[in-house]
C-alpha cells in the first residue's frame, strides 16, 4: 500500500502498522504500509483520515493521537524514533487514539462574584461556590436552578455528597442543612467521601476534621457548603454537628484535601508537606494524594505540576513533572476512569490538559481572562472551571478514550 | 673466606719459608709457643664459626691437627727453595684465561691447569677433610696451598686491623725508668721567665711586614676566580641582578629580537611571501609592515651588504640611551581568588524568585504593607486614603477602609487572635478592628476597642498629648498626636505599640499600652530626628533609629541606653531586628544596607551598597535566613543573611535575587517590601499602586 507520493519520496520511510481499540468505523486495515519518516502527527493523522475515508465515504476528518511504545508522538516520526532509540528498519506498530481536544467552548455562566470552587461530581448538575456567599446549581445549557444561601463570607471550596441522591428531590429552595461547626480558623477545603457519608474539611487552623452527615435523617441531603467562617449564628432548624475526628499533623494551613479511596485521606498544606491519612488509625504516613489510579498530582505555588506514584517504595520523588504553567497552580483533577489524564489549572488564565504519555500539554484551554481559581470533570467529557472573572466556563466534547 | 691477594699469598710464603728455617732448629720451643696460643686458637675457631658453620668439629680433634701441622711443616721444609714453579713473571693472568696450560716451569713445560673443582667437589671436600677451610688456591702456580695455623692468625690480625704478627703486644706494660722516690717537687723550681708573658717583637715585625706586602700587592692571598669566557649570547639576563654594584638597581637592556629562519640568506620556501602578499603589505599601515621580507639567494657570495645596518644600529643605540627602563612590580593574582567564597545559590532555596501574583486595586502609592501573622491576610496602605486587606492566596481584596488621608504605615497586631490593624495617617493613629475571626475572638477585640467616653478630657500629664478617642466612621480607636505619625511599630506581646513622630521633639517617641489606653514618653531623650523604632523580637528593648546613629533602650530599667550603633551613612531610612535579636539591617538614603552583629561591634559588619537610589525598606525573614530591602530604584534585592548559633561564626551574607517588576511612578520605585511569616516569599509595595508577591 502505498501513500500519494508528492515530492516526499526524498525521505526516508518506515514500515508502520496502525493499530487502534477504537470501534468500527474507525479501524482501519492492520497491514503494514511504507510512509515518509519525516511525518508529523498532523501527517499521521491525515493518513488515518484517509484510510478510514477510503472504507467509509461519509467520514468527517477528525484528529489523532499517536501512541510509540506507550509514549504520544508530539515531533516528526523521524526525530522520535531518533530520541527514543528504536529502530527504523523493523515495522513500527503505532497505536492511534482519538486526539483529546476540546471542541467546544460553551457559553460561560455569569457570577456576580469571583467563582472559587467548582464541583463536577454529579452528571446532571454543576455546583459552584462564589465569593458572594452563595452556592449556585447549574444544569447544562448555561441554566441556573437552585441557589444555596447560608454562608455570610465567601465559599472556598465546595463538593457534593451521595451522587446516587435524586436530583428531584430538591426541586424547593435548598438551605444548608447542617453547620459544621468546628474549625477555629477558615476552612480552606472540604471534601466528601467516594461512597459514605462523610466529610473531610481543612482548614487554616492547621487541622483536618472528619464529619458524619447522615446520622439525621432530616430532609434529604444534597449540597453541603463549607463555611468561611465557622460558628455564625445557626438558624434553629439547622443541625449542629460536631466533628468525629481531628486530624493533626501538619504546621501549616491545610490548602486541600483529596479521599481517593474508602478510608485513606491524602491532604496538602502549605508547610509543603502532602500526608497520607488513614481515618481509622488517625495515623498519618508521609506520601501523596491519588485520583484514579494510585498516581498523585499536586501543584504549587511554583508553577510545577508534579505526579508521585505512592506505590513506588523508597523513594519521594515525584515521577513526573510538568512545566508549561507560568503561575501558581490551583486546582488539579484526574479524569474519572481514565488513568492517564488530568486537568490544571493555574493563575495565569489557562487550564490544561495533560497526558501521562507525554511532556507536553495536550490541550491549552484559554477562555478565562484572569486567573483561574478552581476546576474539574463534569460527566467525563466537559471541562468546568471558575475564575476571577466571575465566570464559569464549559468545555465540551473532551472525548477521552 | 676472602681470597688474599696474589702478591700477599707470595710474600706470606716467603715470610712463612723464613719462619720455618727458624722453626726447624727449635722445633721443641715452637711447638711450645702453639701450645700457649692454644685459647687463642680456640678463639679464632669460635670466629670461624660464626662465619661458616659447616666446620663444627674442629675442637675436637685439635691435637690431631697439631700433629699433622708439624709433618706439613717438614715436608714443606724439604722441598723448601723451590721458589714459584711458575714462571710466567708478573703478567696478567687473564692472559691464560683461556689456555690449557697456566705457565710455564723452570724447564720450560707447560704447567696444565688443574682440573675446575665445581660446587658438589668443593662441598664433598669439606665434609670429608676437616681442613679444607685452610686451603687456598695459588692462582699463579694454580696449586693448592695448605696455609698454617700462624699464617691464619696472620690474616685475621690484618682483617681486625691489629698488629700483622702475632708475637707483638701492642699493650706491653710501660716500664718507667725514672725514679720517683722521694721527688715531691717539679724537677726545676725556676720561675717562668717574662718573655713568654709578653708578645714577641720579632713576630710582630713578621706580622707587619706581611701586612704591608699584602696592601702593596705584593702578597695575594688567593687566586682570583677564573670567570668562564663563554655567556649565553642570546638568552634572557633579565634575572640578572649580581650587576647591581652601584646601589642602583641594574636593568640590563632588552634584547634584540633573535633572527630566526626567515632572516637565513637562503630560507625554506615557506618563509618567502608570495607576490600578492607583499602587495598586500602596501596597503597595511606602515607600523602594521614586517619589517623584513624575506628573500632567497643561491649562494651567501650573491647576498648584498644590508642597506638597513647602519640605520638599525642607530636606532638600537638610541633605545639602549633614550628609553628609560624601569622595573615595574607587578602582582599575580587571580582576581577569582580575590572574591569571597560564597555557596552556590542552588544550595540556599527556597527564596523568592518570580512574581507570581499581584495585588491591584488602590489608586495611589501603596506605601506600607503588612502581613497577618497566620500568612492568610495582608493589609496595606496607601496615598489614596485607602486601607486594603487582600487575601494572600487569591489576590482577593477582601476589606477596604476609606480613611481619608494618605496612610504612612500599616502595621497588624503580632497576637493571632487579637485581628486589630494599626494605621499611621496624618496626626493620627488608627486602630481598625478587622473583623476577621471568629465570634469570641471579635468579642474580645470588641472589648480591648471600646472607649468610655468620660475618659479623653481631663487625662493629665503624658496622656494630654495624645487622646484615645472612639473612631466613628469604622469600628476602632482613633489616637489624636499632636504632629504628624510617620511610623507605628507593635510590641511582640501585643499589648503595646510605640508610634514615630519625627518633628515631636522630645516627645517623637511615644509608648502606647492598648489595655490601658494609656500614653507615655520615653524617659530618654532622643538625639536627632527620629526615623523609626522597632522593638526587640523578644526582649523588652526598643531600638530608636536617628538620621544617624541607633540606640537600643531597656525599657524596664527606665529606658537605659544598652548601646549605640554608628552605621556611618548620610540618613538612615529603615531598620530590621534580626528575629534572633543579635542582628540589625539598617537601609539608608544612599543606598547603602549595612549588617551590624549587635555584640560584635558597633560598627556594621557589612556594608552593601547594590542600590543606586535610597533604600526605603529592609526586611528579615521571622522563620528562613532571607532578608531583603528594597529602592527606589524600582528594585528589591533577597539576601541569604545565616546567623550561626556558633558566636565565633560570623554571619553569611550571600546576594540572592534582584526582583525587578515595579514601575518608577513620580521618582519613587517601591516602598516597602515585607516577608511572608511562614513561607519564603515576598511582598513588595510599590508607588505604582501594586503589590507584588514574589514566590520560590
Amino acid at each position: 500500500m502505498e501513500l500519494n507520493g508528492d515530492g516526499e519520496t526524498s525521505s526516508r520511510r518506515v514500515q508502520v502498522r496502525f493499530k487502534t481499540k477504537l470501534q468500527a468505523p474507525m479501524k482501519v486495515p492492520t497491514t503494514s504500509i511504507a510512509i515518509p519518516s519525516n511525518l508529523t502527527r498532523m501527517g499521521l493523522s491525515k493518513i488515518i483520515n484517509d484510510l478510514i475515508e477510503s472504507g467509509t465515504s461519509s467520514w468527517e476528518p477528525i484528529p489523532f493521537d499517536f501512541i510509540i511504545d506507550g509514549e504520544l508522538v508530539r515531533m516528526s516520526l523521524e526525530e522520535f524514533l531518533l530520541a527514543k532509540g528504536i529502530s527504523a528498519e523493523k515495522i513500527l506498530e503505532i497505536e492511534y487514539i482519538k486526539a483529546v481536544v476540546p471542541n467546544k467552548q460553551e457559553d460561560p455562566c455569569l457570577h456576580d462574584d469571583w467563582v472559587s470552587a467548582v464541583s463536577g461530581a454529579n452528571p446532571r448538575f454543576m455546583l459552584t461556590g462564589s465569593y458572594d456567599g452563595f452556592g449556585r446549581l447549574w444544569e447544562a445549557g448555561g441554566k441556573c436552578t437552585h441557589i444555596l444561601e447560608g454562608h455570610k463570607d465567601a465559599i472556598t471550596s465546595i463538593t457534593v455528597i451521595n451522587k446516587k441522591e435524586e436530583p428531584s428531590n430538591h426541586r424547593r429552595k435548598i438551605t444548608a442543612y447542617k453547620v459544621l461547626k468546628g474549625h477555629t480558623a477558615s476552612v480552606q477545603s472540604v471534601v466528601s467521601h467516594p461512597s459514605d457519608d462523610m466529610v473531610c474539611s481543612g482548614s487554616w487552623d492547621h487541622t483536618i476534621k472528619l464529619w458524619r452527615t447522615n446520622d439525621s435523617d432530616s430532609e434529604g441531603d444534597l449540597a453541603s457548603t463549607k463555611k468561611r467562617k465557622v460558628g455564625t449564628d445557626a438558624k434553629e432548624f439547622q443541625l449542629e454537628a460536631e466533628a468525629v475526628s481531628t486530624l493533626a499533623g501538619h504546621t501549616q494551613c491545610v490548602s486541600s484535601v483529596a479521599w481517593p479511596e474508602h478510608e485513606r485521606i491524602y491532604s496538602a498544606s502549605w508547610d509543603h508537606l502532602i500526608r497520607r491519612w488513614d481515618i481509622k488509625t488517625g495515623q498519618s504516613s508521609w506520601d501523596v494524594v491519588c485520583e484514579g489510579s494510585s498516581l498523585i498530582a499536586a501543584g504549587g505555588s511554583d508553577s510545577i505540576l508534579r505526579i508521585w506514584d505512592p506505590r513506588k517504595p523508597g523513594t519521594l520523588a515525584p515521577v513526573f513533572q510538568f512545566t508549561s504553567h507560568t503561575s501558581w497552580i490551583t486546582a488539579c483533577k484526574w479524569h474519572g476512569n481514565s488513568w492517564s489524564h488530568l486537568l490544571s489549572a493555574s493563575y495565569d488564565g489557562k487550564v490544561m490538559l495533560w497526558d501521562l504519555r507525554t511532556a507536553w500539554p495536550v490541550a491549552v484551554i484559554k477562555s478565562h481572562q484572569d486567573k483561574v481559581l478552581c476546576a474539574d470533570w463534569w460527566k467525563d467529557d466537559c471541562l468546568i472551571s471558575g475564575g476571577a472573572d466571575s465566570k464559569l466556563c464549559i468545555s465540551s466534547g473532551i472525548s477521552i478514550l | 673466606m676472602k681470597m688474599p691477594k696474589k702478591n700477599d699469598i707470595n710474600n706470606n710464603k716467603k715470610k712463612r719459608k723464613d719462619k720455618e728455617n727458624n722453626k726447624q732448629q727449635d722445633q721443641d720451643y715452637k711447638l711450645e709457643l702453639e701450645l700457649e696460643k692454644e685459647p687463642i686458637q680456640q678463639q679464632q675457631h669460635v670466629f670461624v664459626l660464626v662465619d661458616e658453620n659447616a666446620f663444627s668439629n674442629h675442637n675436637n680433634d685439635q691435637e690431631e691437627e697439631l700433629e699433622e701441622e708439624a709433618r706439613v711443616e717438614e715436608s714443606d721444609s724439604s722441598e723448601d727453595e723451590v721458589g714459584p714453579r711458575n714462571t710466567i713473571g708478573d703478567v696478567p693472568l687473564e692472559w691464560y684465561k683461556d689456555e690449557p696450560h697456566i705457565g710455564y716451569d723452570i724447564t720450560g713445560k707447560k704447567i696444565i691447569k688443574l682440573p675446575k673443582k665445581d660446587m658438589l667437589d668443593s662441598l664433598l671436600a669439606t665434609a670429608d677433610n676437616s681442613k679444607n677451610w685452610r686451603k687456598i688456591i695459588d692462582q699463579l702456580n694454580d696449586e693448592e696451598v695448605q696455609l698454617a695455623k700462624n699464617e691464619i692468625g696472620l690474616i685475621q690480625n690484618l682483617l681486625r686491623g691489629k698488629t700483622p704478627h702475632p708475637d707483638v703486644d701492642p699493650y706491653a706494660p710501660y716500664v718507667d725508668w725514672f725514679e720517683w722516690k722521694d721527688s715531691i717537687h717539679p724537677l726545676s723550681s725556676a720561675q717562668e721567665p717574662k718573655r713568654r708573658f709578653i708578645p714577641s717583637k720579632w713576630e710582630t715585625k713578621k706580622v707587619v711586614k706581611l701586612i704591608r706586602a699584602i696592601r702593596e700587592g705584593r702578597i695575594k692571598q688567593d687566586k682570583p676566580k677564573e670567570e668562564p669566557q663563554l655567556y649565553l649570547l642570546w638568552g634572557d639576563d633579565s634575572n640578572s641582578t649580581e650587576k647591581s654594584g652601584h646601589g642602583l638597581s641594574y636593568i640590563p637592556a632588552p634584547k634584540p629580537k633573535v633572527p630566526g629562519h626567515e632572516e637565513s640568506y637562503n630560507p625554506s620556501v615557506e618563509y618567502i611571501p608570495t607576490q600578492e602578499e607583499v602587495d598586500s603589505y602596501q596597503l597595511m599601515y606602515e607600523e602594521d609592515r614586517p619589517k623584513f621580507i624575506p628573500k632567497r639567494f643561491e649562494s651567501l657570495r650573491s647576498v648584498p651588504a644590508y642597506e638597513n645596518a647602519l640605520k638599525e644600529s642607530f636606532e638600537r643605540c638610541l633605545d639602549l640611551y633614550l628609553c628609560p627602563r624601569a622595573r615595574k612590580k607587578r602582582i599575580n593574582i587571580d582576581p577569582e581568588s580575590l572574591k569571597p567564597k560564597l555557596p552556590n545559590k542552588k544550595d540556599l532555596k527556597p527564596y523568592p524568585s518570580t512574581c507570581y501574583l499581584e495585588y491591584k486595586g488602590h489608586m495611589g502609592a501603596v506605601m506600607s504593607i503588612s502581613v497577618e501573622v497566620s500568612g492568610q491576610w495582608l493589609a496595606s496602605g496607601s496615598t489614596d486614603g485607602t486601607v486594603r486587606v487582600w487575601e494572600v492566596e487569591t489576590g482577593r481584596c477582601l476589606r477596604i477602609w476609606d480613611v481619608g488621608e494618605a496612610v504612612h504605615y500599616v502595621a497588624w497586631n503580632p497576637v493571632q487572635e487579637r485581628k486589630i490593624l494599626a494605621v499611621a495617617l496624618g496626626h493620627d493613629v488608627l486602630l481598625l478592628n478587622t473583623g476577621f475571626g471568629d465570634e469570641e475572638e471579635q468579642q474580645k477585640v470588641k472589648e480591648l476597642l471600646h472607649i468610655e467616653a468620660a475618659q479623653d478630657p481631663d487625662e493629665s500629664g503624658a496622656t494630654s498629648t495624645v487622646s484615645w478617642v472612639q473612631y466613628d466612621k469604622y469600628e476602632g480607636v482613633r489616637l489624636r498626636h499632636p504632629k504628624a505619625v510617620s511610623k507605628v511599630e507593635w510590641h511582640f506581646g501585643g499589648n503595646y505599640f510605640s508610634t514615630v513622630m519625627p518633628t515631636g521633639d522630645s516627645r517623637a517617641i511615644l509608648l502606647h499600652q492598648l489595655s490601658k489606653k494609656h500614653t507615655q514618653t520615653i524617659p530618654s531623650k532622643v538625639r536627632g530626628l527620629p526615623v523609626s523604632s522597632v522593638f526587640h523580637p523578644s526582649r523588652n528593648t526598643i531600638f530608636i533609629a536617628t538620621k544617624k546613629s541607633i540606640r537600643q533602650y531597656d525599657l524596664q530599667k527606665k529606658c537605659k541606653l544598652v548601646r549605640k550603633l554608628e552605621p556611618g551613612v548620610r540618613e538612615i531610612s529603615s531598620i530590621a531586628i534580626h528575629p534572633a535579636g543579635d542582628n540589625v539591617i539598617v537601609g539608608s538614603h544612599e543606598g547603602k544596607l549595612c549588617w551590624f552583629d549587635v555584640d560584635l561591634s558597633s560598627q556594621p559588619y557589612r556594608k552593601l551598597k547594590c542600590h543606586k537610589k535610597d533604600i526605603t525598606d529592609v526586611a528579615f525573614h521571622p522563620s528562613y535566613p532571607l532578608f531583603a530591602s528594597c529602592s527606589d530604584d524600582c528594585i528589591a534585592y533577597v539576601f541569604h543573611g545565616k546567623v550561626y548559633s556558633d558566636l565565633n561564626q560570623n554571619p553569611l551574607i550571600v546576594p540572592l535575587e534582584k526582583l525587578q517588576g515595579h514601575t518608577s511612578t513620580n521618582g519613587r520605585g517601591v516602598m516597602d517590601c515585607t516577608f511572608h511569616p511562614r513561607q519564603p516569599w515576598l511582598f513588595t509595595a510599590g508607588a505604582d499602586s501594586v503589590i507584588k508577591l514574589y514566590c520560590h
